[in-house]
C-alpha cells in the first residue's frame, strides 16, 4: 500500500512542460540583459582602473619621497658650504693675525 | 538537428558561460521541464510559475561563470527554483487563505494511473505548507534522495525525513478520506425504496 501511494504520488506528480515557446521567451529576455561580454569587460576596466590608481599613487609618493631627500641633500651641501665659508674666514683671520708684522721693539737704550 | 544538440552537457555550460546564445537556448531547453514543474507545483499557477521558471533562467545567465558542471547546474536550479517560489509563496502570504487548485488540474497522463486520483493527489499536495511542499516535491517528481534534498534545501537531514513522513501521513489520510466521501456520496444519493 505504502509503495503503491507513493507510486501514485510519483504518477500525479510527474513533470510537465511549460507552455510552446518558453525557450524563446527567455532567450528574449536574456537579450534584454546587458552584454555577458560588455559585463566582463566592465569588470576587467573596473580591476584596471583601480591597479592603475594604486600605481599612480605609489609612483606619486616615490617621487615625493624622492625630492623630499634632494632638497634635504641640497640644505646640506648649502650648510656645509656655509660651514666651510665660515671656517675659511677665521683662518684668513688667524692667518693674518700670525703674519702681521710684528712693531719694531722700543729702543731702550734710546740715547 | 540543431549543432547545439550535438554537444555533451559539460561542453553545453561551457559554451554558455562562454556567451554563446545558441548554447545557453540549449541548456533551457534541456532544463525547462524540471524547472517549470518545481515552479508549478510550489506556486500552483501556470503564469506565475512561468514567471518564476524566466528569472531562474535569467539567473542562471548571470551565474553561469561560477557553475562547474552539469551536475552542480541541474543542483543549482532546483535549489534556486525552490527557494524563489518558497520567497514569493512568503512575499504573497496566500497559501494560507487560498488553497491552490490549479496545479491539481495539471498531471501528466500516465496511461493506466487514475487522472481524477492523480489530480486528488496534486492538489493536495500544493495545499501543503511552502517547506513540505518543496520536500515532496523534490522526492516524487525530481526523484531526489534525502541527503540529497537536505542539501538543495539546506535543512538539516532529519527535518527532511520528517517532513516526509508527516506529508505522507497526511497525503494518506485525505487521499483515503476522499475516497471514503466519493463512496459514501452515491448511496447516499440513492432514492430510497
Amino acid at each position: 500500500m505504502n509503495k503503491d501511494f507513493e507510486q501514485q504520488l510519483r504518477d500525479a506528480l510527474r513533470p510537465v512542460d511549460p507552455e510552446e515557446g518558453f525557450e524563446q521567451r527567455v532567450m528574449a529576455r536574456v537579450a534584454s540583459e546587458p552584454m555577458r561580454s560588455r559585463a566582463k569587460l566592465t569588470r576587467w576596466a573596473a580591476g584596471l582602473a583601480l591597479a592603475a590608481s594604486m600605481a599612480g599613487v605609489a609612483i606619486l609618493g616615490a617621487h615625493q619621497w624622492q625630492e623630499r631627500r634632494e632638497q634635504e641633500g641640497l640644505e646640506a651641501r648649502r650648510q656645509l658650504l656655509e660651514a666651510l665659508r665660515v671656517t675659511g674666514e677665521k683662518l684668513d683671520v688667524a692667518y693674518q693675525a700670525v703674519n702681521r708684522p710684528s712693531p719694531p721693539p722700543d729702543d731702550e737704550s734710546g740715547a | 538537428m540543431k549543432a547545439s544538440e550535438a554537444w555533451s552537457p559539460d561542453e553545453l555550460l561551457t559554451r554558455a558561460s562562454a556567451g554563446e546564445p545558441a548554447a545557453f537556448a540549449s541548456l533551457v531547453r534541456r532544463y525547462q521541464r524540471t524547472v517549470f514543474s518545481i515552479a508549478l507545483r510550489m506556486l500552483g499557477d501556470r503564469h506565475r510559475a512561468e514567471d518564476l521558471a524566466q528569472e531562474v533562467f535569467l539567473q542562471l545567465y548571470r551565474s553561469l561563470e561560477g557553475i562547474g558542471s552539469d551536475a552542480h547546474l541541474a543542483f543549482w536550479l532546483r535549489k534556486v527554483a525552490v527557494n524563489r517560489a518558497i520567497d514569493r509563496i512568503r512575499q504573497e502570504t496566500r497559501y494560507e487563505n487560498e488553497p491552490l487548485t490549479e496545479a491539481a488540474s495539471v498531471v501528466e497522463e500516465t496511461g493506466d494511473a487514475d487522472p481524477l486520483l492523480q489530480r486528488r493527489m496534486a492538489e493536495l499536495v500544493s495545499q501543503l505548507p511552502p517547506a513540505a511542499r518543496a520536500v515532496v516535491v523534490l522526492r516524487y517528481q525530481e526523484d531526489l534522495d534525502p541527503v540529497d534534498i537536505a542539501s538543495t534545501l539546506d535543512m538539516p537531514i532529519n527535518t527532511v525525513k520528517s517532513h516526509l513522513k508527516r506529508s505522507l501521513t497526511s497525503l494518506r489520510a485525505r487521499v483515503l478520506g476522499t475516497a471514503i466521501v466519493d463512496d459514501i456520496q452515491p448511496s447516499m444519493s440513492e432514492p430510497s425504496r
